[in-house]
């Protein structure tokens, strides 16, 4: 267990109070343009509306690691883009203390006709830092993926396995105060998913808090303090990990 | 291992923000992104063609040639005292090929980014500048080209070209504007490239980019008056080659029209926003 759970002299990384996200989507709604402006003149469209999630508070202080477990569609991706800053609750409030390092999608913001170096710099900003900071960590960077020998060239180039590896080791080059992870731990072979669980763990060694999502339960168990389980958009049990996870593989 | 620092250090969903302030504050504070965002444009149209930068010109410059071709003969002795219509054509083309390429990335950019910008706390807006800044940058390589030929035709460039300066800043903004207000659109529709083309080729025949307006009278003379790129080709026209006449109105309406434009954008677009990531 973290050392400042339960005290209140540090103040906590995130709280989410009582956090709502609703929206109302058009019965039949068309992905069209066309026909959407002639349902508007036309105004028989019935509004429904769509619960994402409902009441759902979260108390994480640096140094925790919060698993968040459910099915598809539970609500874990809306949760994590309350998180990430980039939603705002409907109802309810979300604080968050310092920076996030969002490791969702990683890779999101490559681009295959630059060099894998520029890719660095590129993806590194977009991630929150300086392009001078990556210039200096670039070669740490390829080296720890793997991959000195290809970095002037364009980034088509690249297997997939290798863009994965790039990515990671971008996005787990600096840490910040609170750590998303989604799916991030079945990047690459084996060796390489050794390597990036042990990088993970660094990164959340260093006083960060953490939010683990993941269907590898055995992960969870080995990695996080507290679990949230949710479903259809609702807390269904909150609390040290294994009771939730027990729980969960119950249910 | 170094730490990502913040610059506002807590966020806090329950305090509303100002708008129009946290997207300016957020254009300054990701400068550096958006000049990396704009080098990425450069440099990827650049690798793609065999003639590189070239490219970008070439275009504009193929276009003019047609038009200047097809209507010389047309137009020559309609055109106010003393213009040539080579540079006048490539005057119009240059703003306009700004114009419509800047919007479209402005729009796009968002699009294409979205799956990032869901994801990633980022400002949706710096993506749209950035596209708008790269088109800005290619209008300007696109101003030696113009010189050139303007020189060869005997016009010369006025002594007043540094004004040009105007027109590209309320076009920055324009477009900017715009394309803040369609891209939403674009993440949700599919249709709406086709639509909005469709939009654009009409505003683009009813602004005198290669006819000149002295051929207009009537009901068509008003409508191609209250188009805003009118405003944006007169002035533009007549700092950069001293031809025609731009008048007060001119200035008056293209700035308030961008200005006014691009407020809606931002005000419009950061409405909108969480209710379409909410959906993605």
């Amino acid at each position: 267990m973290a050392a400042n759970s339960g005290d209140d002299v540090t103040e906590a990384a995130i709280e989410i109070t009582d956090a709502s996200v609703s929206y109302m989507i058009r019965h039949g709604a068309s992905p069209t343009l066309k026909e959407t402006v002639i349902q508007a003149f036309k105004g028989k469209s019935q509004d429904v509306e769509i619960r994402a999630l409902q009441n759902i508070s979260i108390k994480l202080y640096p140094g925790e690691v919060l698993a968040v477990v459910g099915r598809n569609g539970a609500g874990k991706s809306t949760l994590l883009k309350l998180m990430a800053r980039v939603l705002p609750p409907t109802h309810g409030r979300v604080v968050v203390r310092g920076s996030v390092s969002p490791m969702i999608e990683l890779g999101a913001g490559f681009n295959g006709e630059l060099t894998g170096l520029e890719n660095i710099i590129l993806y590194g900003t977009l991630l929150g830092r300086t392009p001078k900071q990556m210039r200096d960590r670039a070669n740490e960077i390829t080296n720890w993926a793997g991959m000195n020998d290809f970095i002037s060239l364009p980034l088509r180039t690249f297997s997939s396995g290798m863009i994965a590896r790039l990515a990671f080791a971008i996005a787990t080059d600096a840490v910040s105060d609170l750590i998303l992870i989604d799916e991030v731990l079945s990047v690459g072979d084996a060796e390489f998913q050794e390597k990036s669980k042990l990088k993970m763990k660094e990164l959340i060694s260093n006083n960060s808090a953490a939010v683990l999502v993941t269907h590898d339960l055995k992960a969870v168990k080995d990695m996080a303090h507290k679990a949230l389980w949710i479903d259809g958009g609702r807390a269904v049990k909150y609390g040290d990990v294994d009771s939730v996870v027990d729980a969960y593989l119950n249910a | 291992m170094e730490k990502i620092l913040m610059k506002n250090k807590v966020y806090d969903s329950s305090q509303s923000g100002r708008v129009f302030a946290d997207t300016f504050r957020a254009f300054w504070d990701h400068r550096q992104l958006i000049a990396l965002l704009v080098r990425r444009d450069i440099t990827v149209r650049y690798k793609r063609s065999f003639l590189g930068l070239l490219w970008t010109l070439l275009n504009p410059l193929l276009t003019s040639l047609v038009l200047w071709f097809v209507f010389i003969t047309i137009f020559r002795g309609k055109l106010p005292d003393g213009t040539q219509f080579a540079p006048y054509v490539l005057a119009g083309v240059l703003l306009i090929t700004f114009f419509t390429q800047g919007f479209n990335q402005a729009a796009d950019s968002i699009a294409q980014g979205s799956g990032i910008l869901m994801k990633i706390y980022l400002p949706p807006q710096v993506f749209a500048l950035s596209g708008v800044l790269s088109n800005a940058l290619n209008f300007v390589f696109g101003l030696f080209a113009l010189t050139f030929v303007s020189l060869l035709t005997g016009d010369g460039v006025s002594y007043l070209f540094i004004l040009s300066i105007f027109p590209i800043l309320f076009m920055l903004m324009y477009v900017t504007g715009l394309g803040l207000l369609v891209s939403i659109a674009y993440i949700r529709y599919d249709d709406t490239r086709s639509v909005f083309a469709i939009l654009i080729s009409f505003m683009m025949y009813l602004s005198p980019i290669f006819y000149p307006k002295e051929i207009l009278s009537g009901k068509v003379l008003m409508i191609v008056n209250a188009n805003p790129l009118t405003s944006f080709l007169d002035v533009f026209r007549f700092v950069f080659l001293n031809t025609g006449s731009a008048s007060w109105g001119d200035w008056a309406y293209m700035s308030s029209f961008s200005v006014t434009t691009l407020f809606l954008g931002i005000k419009l677009f950061a409405r909108a926003w969480p209710r379409t990531v909410v959906m993605m």
